[in-house]
């Protein structure tokens, strides 16, 4: 980005969790991409935890997970721009977004971050978050929603 | 197959590795979060921080449809109480234990650990291979059963030296079957007369150890 004749990105990978902040991570994207005509990955992963194998059919079989998909895809046509929903399964939401965004050669992975805090008020990060930051290849842009007034 | 490995001091973290690169499933339960998270940083996400010794973890992990559970932690205790729950609880078909005193193989092999790996009992093997200590010398355990392969060097001054296999009283349960002279490996029959620097190499059961050691060393060994 320091080059302000070179678009922001060309491909860029966008983290869906199914929460609030994936509508505003769509919409930020598309604007972002429409002037160089990036491409959009808009991923949702769902995790599988160790008592099934990884290749149990899950994700395939979720409503959730394709409503997901099919509003990120909504949200997308609403602002004109296309993107590419995909549905991944891993142990791991972290590692497989790294993993994809390297997949793919992306030069950005957008992740929503909803606002939480923890017993005592300390605001509350996750694990994904942190993990992305450290490990992803790419440049990685956090967008955290607001924090509604009864948090405060 | 499906490997959980319980315990990630050195000997999980590279047994987990090993098996990684060897294209198995792992994942690795080790209850020391700042380990499981350096060790995560290194070979992935697949470490759960929990203590392998609670059942709704080693259910967290997998236990119900791991192939194999091989409790590796520094505490016997610990190695025994997880793959006594996988066993009995999870139904694993194969569980593998760290014995670290070997006092304490007899009751995991009681209480039903498939496999137990003791890396005293096997130094010990080694020292004794190296250093001749005048004892009788274990040389391997012969499968699920308390019979082990056992040699004798005979030194000046053993009172099997100038006798016949046939005179020398044998307990119950255990056999002569091989002597080692000049090298050479032979038959023992029951006529043959041993010498001094023989080894005999015998099959007997671990209570038979005394008797044997009176017959082919001389007195007692201290431990018997």
């Amino acid at each position: 980005m320091s080059n302000p004749e070179q678009p922001p990105f060309r491909r860029a990978v966008i983290a869906l969790n199914g929460g609030p902040a994936d509508e505003r991570i769509v919409r930020l994207a598309a604007e972002l991409a429409r002037p160089s005509r990036a491409e959009l990955v808009a991923v949702h992963v769902v995790e599988i935890d160790w008592t099934l194998p990884l290749d149990a059919d899950v994700a395939g079989r979720s409503d959730e997970a394709q409503r997901v998909l099919d509003e990120a895809e909504a949200v997308a046509e609403q602002v004109h721009y296309k993107i590419e929903p995909v549905l991944l399964q891993a142990r791991d939401v972290a590692a497989a977004l790294v993993d994809e965004a390297s997949e793919r050669r992306a030069d950005l992975l957008l992740i929503g971050l909803s606002y939480k805090t923890r017993f005592g008020g300390d605001f509350a990060i996750g694990r994904t978050v942190p993990y992305v930051l450290k490990n992803a290849p790419c440049a990685v842009w956090v967008v955290r929603e607001p924090i509604v007034e009864e948090q405060q | 197959m499906f490997v959980l490995v319980v315990g990630g001091g050195k000997v999980g973290y590279y047994l987990t590795k090993e098996l990684i690169q060897s294209g198995h499933e792992v994942v690795l339960m080790e209850k020391d979060h700042g380990r499981a998270d350096q060790i995560a940083d290194e070979i992935g996400s697949i470490v759960i921080p929990h203590d392998g010794c609670e059942g709704r973890y080693l259910a967290q992990a997998g236990a119900n449809r791991a192939d194999i559970v091989a409790a590796v932690t520094g505490d016997d205790e610990d190695n025994l109480v997880i793959c006594q729950m996988a066993k009995h609880h999870f139904d694993v078909p194969r569980t593998i234990a760290r014995v670290n005193n070997p006092k304490n193989e007899e009751l995991f092999k009681h209480l039903g650990v498939d496999e137990l790996i003791s890396p005293t009992r096997m130094i010990l093997g080694s020292i004794e291979q190296d250093i001749p200590m005048h004892e009788l010398l274990h040389l391997a355990g012969l499968g699920e059963s308390d019979l082990e392969l056992i040699e004798a060097h005979l030194e000046a001054g053993s009172p099997a030296i100038g006798r016949s296999t046939g005179e020398l009283q044998m307990p119950e349960g255990c056999a002569l079957f091989a002597v080692i002279r000049d090298g050479v490996a032979m038959p023992l029959r029951a006529d043959t007369t041993l010498r001094e620097d023989d080894k005999v190499i015998a099959i007997g059961r671990a209570d038979c150890e005394a008797m044997l050691h009176e017959q082919l060393i001389g007195a007692a060994s201290p431990g018997a």
